[in-house]
């Protein structure tokens, strides 16, 4: 099942009169359960298309379909909506909220949804668990490791029960060892939940894990490798 | 809900510093307003009981002529229909009939123009209470001479006692504060004073054909207890007034004005004097809740539905006090909203900090779907939990110093007493009790906290979520 379906996708920047094309009419699908890496040089788009897919760039041109739904339409509180109960983001730089502790960080978005709390407690222990953090479901994000943290980010992209989830250079900060145990618990999720995880990425190791590469180079995709 | 009430709370505490400086800016605005307004509206409520409610009364009825031309052709009837018609009014404290007008005093080699004033020698206990304005000290040089000779006072009550020669005082408690004494003091010299200054005066009775007359006005006519003055003037209807009055006592009163000219005699008396038959000139009014004032005097109007009179409240009969009082209030507000408007940018600049520094954070917060609506809200608790934090604490505070004030007014001393007195009013200053203006300072500074969080309210609805994660 299709679950984004991206036509002729196209983002200009203008930088000081000059117009620069980050995303050059990228044409892409993904469907339910890939694991997809989008691979590229530093400036090559690929963060760029993982923001306009995430919704939070504007195309200027084509159009993103996300289970039905063209993004391009929302305006922007529906676009808040939209994210906060079909997309699961991690960032690069952890990005956790600092005030509140891991537990709280991952029922924060089941909190914005309005589920209720025996809900949100129980499913913010089970994720907690599930990347290996159960014992530290009381630690604010300045007592975690970095890798700690990032598992963090993980268990609260998945809080919200979304589509998919969208993590920019997820492992860019990680030691190999913390790298590691990152990508074998997402993998573990996205086959275990059948949700769809799309990286942006230059780590080799993201790389072979992935089941799909997509190759951005200036903006274009160069090529796109199914791996079994 | 509650979830962003304790982010709001957690996130104020990230930068201890700078919200104890913030809290404290707001504490301290908050605190010298309520002291600097406090001090301000007790001074004017005292100024108002010293003035109205302790002379003129807060309500005058008049004959409607009266208040545009002065004179006894003005004066009205005292009957029971207009006692009956103003007592059925609710909110009236008391209503005191005076008869007011002037004569020429002479004593012979000294002569001035007067102030006659007729009272209800009961009723008048409730309102300029003469009686308790007798002078019951005299400091003579042979007095003060004698108090230095037979004491052993530190050298400031000596200069001060030196200084307040010739005075006439009333009651202990002035003289107390006249010459600074603290109560070790005040068991040492008052039993002397009171040996040697006391001073011999009556009130008068109901009818009594005497007369009191004022301090000064007394030294002016070399009159004393016991001697005579005569007083000639134009009755009702230009009938002739005159006659020779014996002094039963020597009143002091603040306002110097009335204390140059002040002249009491009974109703009675005076009504005979002026030929006036029973009528009178004003009849003043106290209340037992001044709040009420207005809603009382349109009362008054519509119980005594006669044309020929008029019912004044004491700002359209005494105007100069209420500009008086006015003109000062604007100033202590205008320096109330300065204080207030420097600690806005303080406010400002905090917020402005704050959302500065979690640009990104904040990014992160609408990127995985918290709406801006709710952002903001978190944004506008932090600012109120500091300035609830800042306020609650100068008012709690600033609270029990309003307490002390308002049952101990400060005593001035110095020049800056005897400018309140050269005024007309005691040398005190009373905070006033708790009221409205207490809770405007929390008001004020939430209406400020909110309008301070504009300008980061505006960023964070412009804020390009892309941008802010770039951060």
């Amino acid at each position: 099942m299709k679950v984004i379906d991206i036509k002729n996708l196209t983002k200009i920047y203008n930088e000081s009169e000059v117009k620069v094309k980050a995303v050059d009419n990228v044409s892409l699908s993904f469907e339910e359960g890939e694991f997809a890496a989008i691979v590229g040089p530093s400036g090559s788009g690929k963060t760029t298309l993982l923001n306009m897919i995430g919704g939070l760039d504007n195309a200027t041109e084509g159009e993103i379909i996300v289970n039905g739904t063209n993004m391009g339409t929302l305006k922007s509180s529906e676009l808040i909506d939209f994210r906060l109960r079909n997309i699961g983001f991690v960032f690069q730089s952890y990005n956790l909220i600092p005030v509140l502790t891991a537990k709280e960080n991952v029922e924060f978005i089941m909190d914005l949804q309005g589920r209720d709390k025996i809900e949100r407690d129980n499913r913010a222990i089970e994720l907690l668990k599930a990347v290996g953090l159960g014992e530290r479901v009381n630690a604010r994000p300045a007592k975690l490791s970095g890798g700690q943290q990032q598992r963090v980010a993980v268990a609260r992209a998945l809080a919200s029960k979304p589509k998919f989830v969208l993590a920019d250079e997820p492992t860019a900060n990680l030691d190999s060892k913390s790298t590691e145990t990152l990508l074998d618990i997402m993998e573990e999720l996205n086959k275990k939940e059948k949700i769809t995880f799309i990286f942006s990425t230059h780590d080799q190791r993201v790389v072979n894990k992935a089941h799909r590469v997509i190759t951005v180079e200036d903006g274009h995709v160069k090529s796109d490798e199914r791996r079994n | 809900m509650k979830r962003s009430f304790v982010m709001a709370w957690r996130n104020i505490w990230r930068n201890k510093r700078r919200t104890l400086i913030t809290i404290a800016s707001i504490f301290f605005a908050v605190f010298f307003a309520v002291i600097m307004r406090s001090f301000q509206l007790g001074t004017y409520d005292h100024m108002i009981h010293q003035a109205i409610e302790s002379f003129s009364g807060y309500i005058q009825v008049q004959n409607k002529e009266f208040f545009y031309n002065p004179t006894l052709d003005h004066s009205f009837e005292y009957n029971d229909d207009l006692i009956s018609s103003v007592d059925q009014v609710d909110n009236i404290k008391i209503a005191v009939p005076r008869v007011e007008s002037f004569a020429l005093a002479s004593t012979g080699t000294q002569s001035k123009g007067v102030l006659v004033t007729g009272i209800d020698t009961k009723k008048e206990k409730t309102l300029s209470d003469p009686e308790n304005r007798l002078v019951k000290f005299r400091f003579t040089p042979k007095i003060v001479e004698s108090i230095l000779n037979e004491t052993d006072l530190p050298k400031k009550q000596r200069e001060l006692l030196k200084a307040n020669e010739n005075q006439s005082y009333s009651s202990f408690s002035r003289i107390s504060l006249d010459l600074d004494l603290n109560k070790d003091l005040e068991k040492t010299i008052l039993p002397v004073i009171k040996e040697k200054a006391s001073f011999s005066g009556n009130y008068l009775e109901p009818n009594d054909n005497g007369i009191l007359i004022s301090d000064r006005l007394a030294k002016y006519l070399k009159a004393n207890v016991g001697d005579t003055v005569v007083l000639i003037g134009s009755g009702y209807h230009g009938m002739s007034a005159a006659n020779i009055f014996p002094v039963r006592g020597i009143v002091k009163l603040l306002s110097p004005e009335l204390d140059n000219k002040l002249v009491y005699m009974s109703l009675s008396t005076a009504q005979q004097f002026f030929s006036l038959g029973n009528n009178i000139t004003s009849l003043n009014i106290n209340l037992h809740d001044t709040d009420d004032m207005y809603e009382t005097q349109e009362d008054i109007k519509e119980a005594i539905n006669s044309d020929e009179f008029t019912v004044k409240n004491w700002e359209e009969f005494n105007p100069t006090l209420k500009q008086q009082i006015e003109g000062d209030s604007v100033g202590g507000v205008i320096f109330i909203g300065i204080l207030y408007f420097i600690v806005l940018f303080g406010i400002i600049g905090t917020v402005l900090m704050m959302i500065a520094e979690r640009k990104r954070e904040l990014g992160v917060m609408v990127a995985i779907g918290m709406s801006k609506i709710k952002l903001s809200f978190v944004l506008i608790i932090e600012m109120l939990f500091l300035g609830f934090i800042g306020t609650l604490s100068g008012l709690v505070v600033s609270a029990p110093i309003v307490i002390i004030g308002n049952r101990n007014p400060i005593k001035m001393s110095g020049e800056l007493a005897k400018m309140y007195e050269d005024m007309g009013f005691d040398p005190v200053m009373p905070l006033a009790w708790f009221d409205q203006y207490f809770l405007w300072q929390a008001l004020v500074i939430m209406i400020m906290v909110l309008i301070a969080c504009y300008l980061p309210l505006r960023r964070v609805r412009r804020m390009k979520v892309v941008n802010a994660l770039r951060a």
